[in-house]
């Protein structure tokens, strides 16, 4: 389904012009709030990547390529975006590794997650700083990575 | 690490702790230079030889420095904390011995496979191993933990088949090499068994705080360990098992067959591996428990007696019978080992203390004469082009110095007086008189087959030692004269077995005294062996010995055809072996094609029916009612979802077409994730939806590309067999469900997360004690197992790289 | 408690899923697959119970243990909805990369047999 954004109706474009920001928003704040409503890294990157198939599916994926990240959709860039979807998931992964090997820095066993509570500040009053958070932002990208790796790379096809 | 008390020529009294820096070095110096040899030998070529000779020598100089220091005692360094496992090692009289010859002969290998190996294939391979094979030796030599020992002991079982197989190409090599792997590994693991029930029994003693791996702690309370083992009835299961270990490794009857077929390998490791250390194992592990499973005042005939007297007997018996059968001058050196290692578990066996001291000395005795003979066959299979005994004789005018080594150590072996041999083999006819004479009756059987597995001992050594006098056969050919580096090791190991037979005791006092204290239990006393001056019976013993070994020696031939012609099919332990192993072969080739046809469908249907048997068999067993069924206990939204789930997923199964398929399927998942909705549990909703959506896309996109549909239509039988398969599984599953639900175990993990997930009410401005968030499922997730949801996103970009595999590499690689 | 109605409809779900892994059209067998991981899922969680309310707290302190569902089986069926997604998306173009290399997806042609 690289194919061109003529199969698709202007309904389907215009919705899906309102709706993908919408939903990509919803998704971070998803991994925003994870850590103590519903949410978190899972439901947040799967929920983008989600977003990103939506995109494909009305536009293609030469859209993406020529539009939004302005590469040259000639034969031989013709993985560019795979290729930095790639990236993306060994980024996640090194960062959720990173996080858990922080705490041995600090004498505490590898994966230790902590709360630092910040107080004083306005408007919030009290911020809760999880360091699971970090954790969770690798979990996101790995994810992220991940599917949208999949959906284009079989979308390619 | 310099020595820290003043060197002296024997051991001082007082027992010193061993430098843990030294030990550490002389176990592990071995491997870090094998790690290194392949770089050593593209900088030197052959002369790696002297590099790897060089590395043993300081093996040496530290085991010696240990010596001189007379260290005594156990080095512990933490390994599995938890589990109170810790890589020690012990130092003793024993250990040192074993560590001696190891080090000691690996010098003297080493530099005569400089000479030997001269343009050999992989020669990197080779030293690198062989130098391994050393630290592993070393490593069960001074182990002091049962773990650590078991280890070293498979490493050893493992550098070993490297090195019997090392002309990979060659069919023999292959057999012999497997065959060996598969002996000697199988009887570790029997052996590791035995460990594991002496560390259980080490839990139920009150004596051993908790339980212990430790095998010093073990022989310090082996009275309250052999208690807990008789009264469980364990005592000779752990007994066989560990001497299982033993006797394969040391090549006893019936396992003694691999010994002969390892002869495959290049004769430098024959002499190491069968001479001084590999086959030296398994007298180790029976010298090292002795004190263990014999009490101090043990009956004549114990269990102990019973297994080891007997299966040593027997293997010395035996083992030599075929040893004068051998056509083959290492073949008869290679059963002759197994002989002589008979004696020593024989001698190990008895419980009064000439046995330990016969074993005691004769570990070193054996390793002295075998390790100089195996290079003297090295030399005469280099030289003279054969190995063969009927084409061998008259080599003393070709090889002078080679036969005056010949003759000494073939002396040694059949216990000729005065040489060293006859003193270890004089203690063994000691100690079998008294056991019998303490017992009587039926121990008699002791002296009398001791005396006549060593006539056939006397017979093969002088057969041994004639190769080099009579006249020469006609097929010999020319006969070279050896390189240095392969005459000055064996000349070595002669002149020491001089010394040995010139001053016993020295030896005894210095180093064997040490010995003969770690096999026994309790204290030990000092021991030395004088030329009998009187005419004592087990004198007697000796006399006769050589007596009739020298009036039969002349129908050696005729001996020797006999026992061949008594080698038919069951008699050959070897035979047993074959059609064993064989037998494997076949039923695997046969039952191979029947499991794995190809097809999905076979491998679905066997794995399911054997799901749903044991499933089912295992409620049966446990006696599960069905239990009482009290209304549906869930809320009608969740009956009505699950029951469009259910029509969906019957739809799916008609479906006309793949896209209608993948349609329907997709009403399965959305309404399971209104099932989550209505079963509180938020995150799994969000989650099953956005997925689902995803799912539903890749499906298209990927149906878009395949073809139509395949019509099913399968016959009749087909489908009633699948259906019956399938309603099997619904009913397993459905009473598994049934039975799962009826429990109400503690909700103990439940409580766990639940209470400490959240932030307390309390808490200070930095929180990392627990979890510290309101949402419980995602602390779970980052942070109570933190380390699954890290493996678990490895797999998700693991999945991806692996389609990018897939889709992106297909011009590459095999093609159809 | 005894979950009856869940022990049937989850014996029907795997009695479909498992038909539908037996058939010969390799998309089929992916739809099993599905069904299969989909009804294990909802196992799991019928194991933590529908009494309980969402394993979310309020405010600081600890839960009410009664009174919530358990968080474990939802984590744990968190990740295996990601990964399930993960392994038939890979399933799909293992089928399509059989269809490229074969020209099939009738399992009996690729078994060579029968």
């Amino acid at each position: 389904m690289s194919g061109s954004s003529g199969r698709t109706t202007v309904i389907s474009r215009t919705v899906a012009r309102i709706v993908v920001p919408i939903i990509l928003v919803t998704a971070i704040a998803l991994l925003f709030r994870g850590h103590n409503l519903p949410g978190g890294g899972f439901i947040g990157a799967v929920l983008a990547a989600a977003a990103f198939a939506l995109v494909y599916v009305i536009f293609g994926l030469e859209f993406i390529q020529r539009e939004i990240l302005d590469i040259a959709p000639d034969g031989s860039e013709r993985h560019q975006l795979v290729e930095s979807y790639r990236w993306m998931a060994s980024l996640g992964l090194a960062l959720a590794v990173a996080s858990s090997l922080a705490p041995l820095a600090f004498d505490m066993p590898f994966l230790t997650q902590g709360v630092l509570f910040v107080e004083g500040i306005p408007i919030y009053h009290e911020l809760e700083v999880a360091s699971a958070f970090a954790f969770d932002i690798g979990v996101f990208f790995a994810v992220v990575g991940g599917l949208l790796t999949i959906v284009a790379e079989v979308g390619n096809e | 690490m310099g020595l820290t008390t003043p060197k002296s020529a024997l051991p001082t009294i007082s027992p010193v702790q061993p430098t843990p820096e030294v030990v550490l070095a002389v176990v592990f110096l071995p491997f870090l230079a094998a790690a290194f040899t392949p770089a050593v030998y593209r900088l030197l070529g052959e002369r790696t030889a002297y590099f790897a000779a060089a590395v043993a020598l300081v093996t040496l100089g530290l085991v010696t420095d240990q010596y001189l220091a007379g260290a005594d005692g156990t080095v512990a360094f933490e390994w599995i904390p938890s589990l109170g496992v810790s890589l020690a090692f012990h130092v003793d009289g024993l250990a040192l011995l074993i560590a001696f010859l190891a080090s000691g002969v690996g010098v003297l290998i080493l530099t005569y496979s400089g000479g030997y190996m001269h343009g050999e294939p992989g020669q990197a391979k080779y030293y690198a191993t062989l130098l391994a094979f050393m630290g592993s030796m070393l490593g069960v030599a001074l182990a002091g933990d049962l773990i650590a020992l078991f280890v070293f002991w498979e490493l050893t079982s493992l550098s070993s088949f490297i090195l019997i197989g090392h002309y990979t190409g060659e069919k023999a090599s292959q057999y012999a090499a497997r065959k060996s792997m598969l002996i000697t590994v199988s009887g570790g693991l029997f052996m590791l068994v035995g460990f594991l029930l002496l560390v259980w029994a080490s839990g139920q003693t009150t004596a051993i705080e908790g339980t212990t791996y430790s095998i010093q702690t073990l022989i310090a309370h082996a009275d309250a360990i052999r208690e807990v083992l008789s009264a469980s009835g364990l005592l000779v299961p752990v007994l066989v098992l560990v001497g299982l270990g033993a006797a394969t490794k040391s090549a006893q009857v019936p396992f003694h067959v691999w010994l002969p077929n390892a002869m495959e390998a290049p004769t430098p490791v024959s002499a190491f591996l069968h001479s001084a250390t590999m086959v030296k194992a398994g007298v180790y592990l029976v010298g090292r428990f002795r004190p263990l499973f014999l009490p101090e005042d043990a009956a004549v005939l114990g269990e102990w007696t019973l297994i080891f007297a007997v299966l040593g007997l027997l293997t010395m018996t035996v083992a030599a019978m075929l040893a004068v059968s051998a056509t083959d001058i290492k073949e008869l050196l290679a059963y002759s080992t197994a002989s002589h290692l008979g004696l020593i578990i024989a001698a190990f066996g008895f419980a009064n203390s000439y046995g330990a001291e016969a074993g005691a000395f004769h570990i070193l005795n054996h390793a002295s004469f075998k390790a100089a003979l195996f290079m003297v066959a090295g030399i005469i299979a280099h030289e003279a082009g054969t190995r063969k005994i009927d084409r061998l004789g008259g080599l003393r005018k070709h090889l002078p110095i080679t036969a005056v080594i010949a003759v000494v150590a073939s002396l040694s072996m059949a216990g000729f007086p005065p040489f060293n041999g006859f003193y270890s083999k004089e203690l063994l006819f000691e100690s079998t008189y008294y056991a019998a004479k303490h017992m009587g009756g039926i121990a008699w059987v002791f002296p009398v087959v001791a005396v006549f597995g060593s006539i056939f001992t006397f017979l093969y050594s002088i057969k041994f030692a004639s190769l080099f006098f009579g006249d020469e056969p006609d097929g010999l050919g020319h006969v070279h004269r050896p390189p240095i580096a392969m005459l000055v090791p064996p000349a070595i190991l002669g002149a020491l077995v001089l010394a040995i037979s010139a001053q016993p005791n020295l030896f005894i006092e210095g180093l064997v005294g040490e010995v003969y204290g770690s096999v026994v239990p309790g204290d030990a006393h000092s021991f030395s062996v004088h030329f009998p001056t009187e005419l004592t019976p087990y004198v007697i013993m000796s006399i006769i010995t050589i007596v009739v070994g020298a009036v039969s020696f002349p129908f050696y031939d005729t001996l020797h055809d006999g026992i061949n012609a008594a080698l038919r099919g069951p008699t050959r332990a070897n035979w047993w072996y074959d059609n064993f192993v064989e037998g494997l072969t076949t039923t695997s080739v046969a039952v191979t094609p029947k499991v794995q046809t190809g097809l999905l469908r076979t491998y679905a249907t066997w794995s399911l029916f054997g799901f749903v048997a044991l499933a089912l068999g295992g409620y049966a067993a446990a006696g599960l009612q069905i239990p009482a069924i009290d209304g549906l206990s869930v809320s009608i939204p969740i009956v009505l979802v699950l029951l469009v789930a259910l029509v969906a997923a019957f739809a799916v199964d008609i479906a006309p077409s793949h896209v209608a398929g993948v349609l329907t399927l997709s009403i399965v998942g959305f309404m399971v994730a209104i099932f989550y909705i209505l079963a509180d549990a938020p995150d799994l909703a969000l989650t099953q939806l956005v997925v689902e959506t995803l799912v539903l896309v890749i499906f298209l996109l990927v149906l878009d590309r395949l073809p139509a549909f395949y019509g099913d239509a399968p016959d009749r039988t087909v489908s009633i067999r699948d259906g019956l398969l399938s309603l099997a599984v619904g009913t397993t599953v459905a009473l598994t469900v049934l039975f799962s639900t009826d429990a109400s175990p503690d909700p103990l993990l439940q409580r766990f997360f639940i209470e400490r997930g959240g932030v307390p009410a309390e808490h200070p401005p930095f929180f990392a004690d627990f979890g510290g968030g309101s949402n419980i499922v995602n602390v779970i997730l980052v942070d109570f197992r933190g380390i699954d949801t890290m493996g678990e996103i490895s797999v998700v970009v693991m999945a991806s790289l692996a389609i990018l595999t897939l889709v992106r590499m297909r011009g590459q690689g095999e093609t159809q | 408690m005894t979950q009856v109605f869940l022990a049937v409809v989850l014996g029907v779900l795997f009695t479909i899923g498992t038909y539908l892994v037996l058939r010969r059209d390799v998309v089929r067998v992916v739809w099993g697959i599905s069904i299969i991981s989909q009804s294990a899922n909802v196992y799991l969680v019928t194991m933590g119970g529908f009494d309980g309310l969402a394993p979310i707290l309020s405010g600081h302190g600890g839960g009410d243990v009664a009174a919530t569902s358990d968080p474990i089986v939802q984590a744990l069926v968190l990740t295996a909805i990601v990964i399930g997604f993960g392994t038939t998306a890979l399933a799909l173009v293992l089928t399509y990369r059989v269809y490229e290399e074969h020209g099939t997806i009738d399992m009996y042609e690729l078994g060579g047999s029968r």
